[in-house]
């Protein structure tokens, strides 16, 4: 559904993602994890169309993303990124009708019997139809985490991509994102999540990528990407007597 | 439209004619409504037609542009104390106004004091723009428009200073302060295209602001163009500050005060609060007009005085209360 080949991006003439290719068919999970700085952010944001790719090419549903208009793109992926910042106090539902800009970029009360639909589903969803009605920046920061998933399930892209969806989210509201995002998946839809908390990605994802210092370094079901190898070296951790995941002495 | 679309457009239709009833001459009500139909006195008739009623149609067209072109400009720079007043738009806007005439240009076209209006308007424009894109938060923008501001009013002294056939000082001062007063239905079709077309940029705009709540990077993701909406909203709000500011002078903040006053009522969608704030900036510039005229002072005073007068301290208490929420 989405690939990325020999995929490298530069910031501020500094390489930060170096040749990074996987391919995601559609229903795949995937999380997408690394150490602080390994680029996971960046290569997101290039797959999204907001950040520019300097070689290599990002493919959706086989055609080519970079030669794809704004809004056609938009209708193919949805990106969450790790930064959402809301300028005004809007309304809930106006927040999630954004999801649809590229559909009809209307606020909710204008959209038509369709869109208010696949708006209201989308708050649902993300266990979030309680706040409707309600000003965004009355929202605590987990309620505004939801509606900006509640956004992403809004849209009609088959490619979900988020940026540390679960960061300012409870334990509970953690895991009840993660069975949301596995259940898009289960219906079809392909989702890569950038995560820092390696039990929840092994838990939920049938795929782990990590990156590190930009290049790939593994790319598999859990077991096998999250090796103890893989943990000592790029992570710098193990696993302690209990299972715990403990900080590997230098 | 909305209903509070039809409710300020009521508004403004009552204090338009409102307007045309107020005034230094003494005619009975009776005999202004006559006038107003078309009937009576040939000299009543040029009063309410050809004095008070262009006069109140100036007030209220540039209290329009300024309204929409501050809820643009609001909402291109996510920050609810921009206005073409604040960030020095109008300042410049008056300078380019100023060296038309005092350099003559103004004898050569009557589309001279409006071009160099809108050229002004729109040089402060694009210079806060482009500290805007390069990352320049919501204090930097108006630190670079206090400079914008003093820096216009030291050219315009400059001008003074060095123009060929200089004006009295009382000639800057009506461009700094503004007034609608003896404006004639001439100086209004001048800026009529201008305003027009500044309004429909803006309002094209609209859902593109939307989208810019979220920031560039997503509302590009959403399929939104964050540099068109850029730069429909550059080149709007320079030819309606630019319009207004030909029309009167530089009028502060109505711009501000008009947005802040709609955006509850409109649930604080940049799109939806434009039009509203069009018309209540109209509707405030207007009966400030009319409250000029009925108040007992022996020299009239500036419109733009008594704008700045009620508007201030508003500016005042919204930057408290933004500090506040901030820290």
């Amino acid at each position: 559904m989405i690939s990325v080949d020999g995929l490298s991006v530069s910031l501020a003439g500094r390489r930060v993602v170096e040749e990074v290719s996987f391919a995601l068919e559609a229903g795949a999970f995937a999380a997408l994890t690394g150490p602080n700085g390994a680029g996971k952010s960046t290569a997101l944001k290039a797959m999204a169309g907001v950040a520019p790719v300097e070689a290599g090419n990002v493919r959706i549903g086989g055609e080519d993303a970079g030669a794809l208009s704004a809004p056609a793109r938009a209708r193919r992926l949805a990106w969450l990124a790790q930064a959402r910042p809301v300028a005004w106090n809007l309304r809930v539902e106006d927040v999630v009708a954004l999801g649809r800009f590229a559909e009809a970029p209307e606020a909710y009360d204008r959209m038509g019997a369709e869109g208010r639909g696949a708006v209201d589903a989308a708050l649902g969803k993300a266990d979030a139809a309680h706040l409707a009605g309600r000003p965004f920046q009355a929202l605590s920061g987990g309620e505004q985490a939801r509606v900006h998933l509640a956004r992403l399930l809004a849209s009609p892209a088959p490619v979900l991509l988020l940026d540390e969806p679960c960061a300012a989210l409870d334990i509970a509201h953690q895991l009840s994102l993660m069975e949301t995002l596995a259940a898009e998946a289960a219906a079809g839809r392909t989702v890569l999540v950038v995560l820092h908390d390696l039990e929840l990605a092994a838990r939920y994802c049938r795929r782990v990528i990590v990156l590190e210092a930009g290049r790939l370094v593994a790319d598999g079901a859990p077991e096998a990407a999250l090796s103890a190898d893989v943990l000592g070296r790029v992570f710098g951790v193990q696993r302690g007597t209990g299972g715990a995941l403990i900080r590997k002495p230098r | 439209m909305s209903r509070l679309t039809v409710i300020l457009v009521l508004t403004a239709v009552a204090l338009l004619a409102g307007s045309a009833l107020v005034g230094t001459a003494p005619i009975s009500l009776a005999d202004s409504l006559t006038a107003l139909a078309g009937q009576g006195d040939a000299a009543t008739r040029t009063i309410l037609w050809e004095i008070r009623l262009p006069r109140a149609a100036a007030a209220f067209a540039v209290g329009a542009a300024l309204g929409l072109a501050g809820a643009g400009l609001q909402g291109l720079l996510q920050n609810p104390l921009a206005e073409p007043g604040v960030l020095g738009v109008s300042a410049f806007s008056a300078l380019g106004a100023v060296i038309a005439i005092f350099f003559g240009f103004a004898a050569v076209s009557s589309f001279a004091v409006p071009a160099a209006a809108i050229l002004g308007a729109a040089v402060a424009t694009v210079l806060l723009a482009f500290a805007a894109m390069r990352g320049a938060g919501s204090v930097t923008l108006l630190l670079i428009g206090i400079g914008l501001s003093s820096f216009a009013g030291a050219l315009m002294s400059l001008a003074l200073n060095m123009a060929p056939n200089p004006y009295s000082l009382s000639d800057l001062v009506n461009w700094m302060m503004g007034s609608v007063a003896n404006r004639s239905w001439a100086d209004l079709v001048l800026t009529a295209p201008a305003l027009m077309v500044g309004a429909a940029l803006v309002l094209v705009a609209g859902p593109g602001l939307r989208a810019l709540s979220l920031g560039e990077e997503t509302a590009a993701s959403l399929g939104a163009d964050p540099k068109r909406t850029r730069l429909l909203v550059i080149g709007g709000t320079s030819l309606l500050a630019g319009a207004g500011v030909a029309t009167a002078g530089a009028i502060g903040f109505v711009g501000i005060v008009a947005p802040h006053v709609m955006r509850p009522l409109v649930q604080h969608d940049p799109q939806r609060l434009l039009v509203p704030s069009a018309l209540f900036a109209g509707i405030i510039l207007l009966a400030a007009d009319i409250a000029i005229r009925v108040l007992p002072f022996q020299q009239e005073l500036r419109l733009g005085v008594a704008a700045a007068l009620a508007g201030g301290p508003v500016f005042i208490w919204i930057a408290a209360r933004l500090g506040r929420s901030s820290s």
